[in-house]
């Protein structure tokens, strides 16, 4: 199998290609690559793959981790279901 | 009226707990799962001096005491947002709002990801989840597996596995790939598991207390390392292979491994596939910083500590008001450091909420937590204590 074929982001399924086409392609920030393939944007919230999509922009632009947390977390940080969104919650 | 709302029922939580109802705090604890006692519940392990350390006994410990002493404990409850008003800290959660004038977030770490081909299939876990479902659930998690990744983490939990009577075939590393290069580097790899000389019975990770620490002999070591690996606990060791590939149709059925140069290329022509019915993926730890972030607390790149590090000081507090860390949240350590860091930070909360006579029990139990760390005989980065020093620093040139 090619490694590019990897999937990255289980939730969006998202593969290592599709992630370095469009990094390439649009020169793209670790948030556009996100907004651009959704990678990140799944069910568990970036858990498993924020780092892995903020990695692979660094290696792609030469550079280093900043000290901000990549790919901004954003409330809800779980699942919530639509009776607590709805008014389970007041 | 609760004084403090403590996020995660782990040793430091529980610990934190402890010490803040002990000094009359009115104290309530939330965590996720059903079981208080986070990672300690799936920890069994053979201290250096022969003792045995059993997770699910330190948690039931710690979940005792904290009843005795009134901490209201609710479980099965996750944190979806949080702020901070003039009435303190407003936190919002799966089933309702909960308010507090100062919060502790203890909410460890979380599992870095190596992915390889094939590591979606069903029968493929995290090594965290493997340890959960032995220890924790008691279900055999299968026959006969594979472990990917090698570091202080999957090498304890291997052994669990091996105690409980399920089959670890061999702990290879992962294929390096653009996201997972450390994980994949012989030699970085080396450096991270020679700390872990004392638990080996092999004569090259045991010369790794002394000798092994220096890079070139390193590099030597891995020249000579045999290709059938070292066995530790009987299970082969085998920095000079990788997983390139787990393969199966529905579910995990076998897992490519090839040879690696020292440098951590793929020989080719080398691959084979060895049968499998689980295959344990470990890319190691990092701090679950997520509500910290969502609070606004600023953080730090400390690769020592795993990652991102919300900004705290020695007393495990940020520079928000009434807002506290312990635990691996801080960086990633053992237990036993997490519940010394909860000590602090409880006494940190007292001394918050003007207990008087905290103050000198506070500079005692920083001065025990140094201690514990440099008496930790299982270390996740050697320059923890320097990642540490560096976050105290930046705290006090920015916040004091």
């Amino acid at each position: 199998m090619e490694t590019q074929s990897v999937i990255v982001c289980r939730c969006e399924e998202v593969d290592l290609k599709q992630l370095l086409e469009t990094a390439e392609r649009y020169s793209c920030s670790s948030r556009e690559l996100k907004l651009r393939s959704r990678a990140g944007m799944g069910y568990c919230g970036g858990r498993t793959c924020r780092l892995l999509v903020d990695s692979i922009v660094q290696q792609l632009t030469d550079t280093q981790a900043s000290n901000e947390i990549p790919l901004k977390h954003q409330p809800p940080v779980r699942p919530v279901t639509f009776q607590n969104l709805g008014g389970g919650l007041s | 009226m609760t004084d403090v709302l403590i996020v995660g029922a782990g040793p430091a939580g529980l610990s934190a707990a402890i010490s803040c109802a002990e000094r009359g705090l009115q104290v309530q604890v939330i965590d996720e799962f059903m079981r208080p006692g986070g990672r300690l519940l799936g920890q069994l392990y053979q201290e250096p001096d022969g003792s045995w350390w059993n997770g699910i006994e330190e948690a039931a410990k710690l979940q005792d005491k904290a009843a005795s002493l009134g901490v209201e404990l609710q479980l099965g409850i996750s944190v979806i947002d949080l702020n901070h008003s003039d009435d303190g800290w407003m936190v919002y959660t799966s089933t309702g709002i909960l308010k507090a004038p100062a919060l502790l977030l203890a909410t460890g770490a979380a599992e870095t990801a190596c992915p390889i081909p094939g590591w979606t299939l069903p029968g493929v876990m995290s090594i965290g989840a493997a340890q959960v479902m032995t220890n924790v659930h008691r279900v055999r998690v299968g026959m006969r597996g594979v472990i990917v990744g090698i570091n202080v983490l999957s090498m304890a939990i291997a052994q669990e596995l091996e105690l409980a009577g399920i089959r670890i075939a061999a702990m290879v590393l992962p294929a390096k790939n653009m996201i997972n290069h450390d994980a994949g580097d012989p030699r970085k790899v080396m450096q991270s598991i020679v700390r872990l000389g004392h638990l080996a019975p092999s004569p090259l990770l045991r010369l790794g207390s002394g000798l092994m620490r220096y890079t070139p002999l390193q590099s030597l070591g891995l020249h000579l390392y045999p290709k059938g690996g070292f066995k530790v606990w009987g299970i082969p060791v085998q920095l000079r292979k990788a997983a390139v590939e787990i393969e199966g149709i529905e579910k995990v059925e076998s897992v490519r491994v090839a040879n690696l140069s020292p440098d951590g290329n793929i020989v080719p022509g080398t691959s084979r596939s060895l049968p499998v019915d689980f295959v344990c993926m470990a890319g190691g730890l990092y701090p679950l910083a997520e509500l910290a972030a969502v609070a606004g607390c600023p953080f730090r790149y400390i690769p020592e500590l795993g990652g991102h590090i919300p900004l705290h000081n020695a007393r495990m507090q940020t520079p928000l008001a009434g807002l506290f860390v312990a635990g691996n949240i801080t960086g990633i350590e053992s237990a036993k450091i997490a519940a010394a860091q909860g000590t602090v930070a409880g006494l940190s909360i007292a001394a918050f909420h003007q207990v008087s006579g905290t103050e000198e029990d506070l500079r005692e139990s920083i001065q025990n937590l140094r201690i514990t760390r440099a008496k930790a005989s299982i270390q996740f980065h050697p320059q923890v204590a320097e990642g540490r020093q560096r976050l105290e620093s930046i705290y006090s040139e920015n916040f004091s």
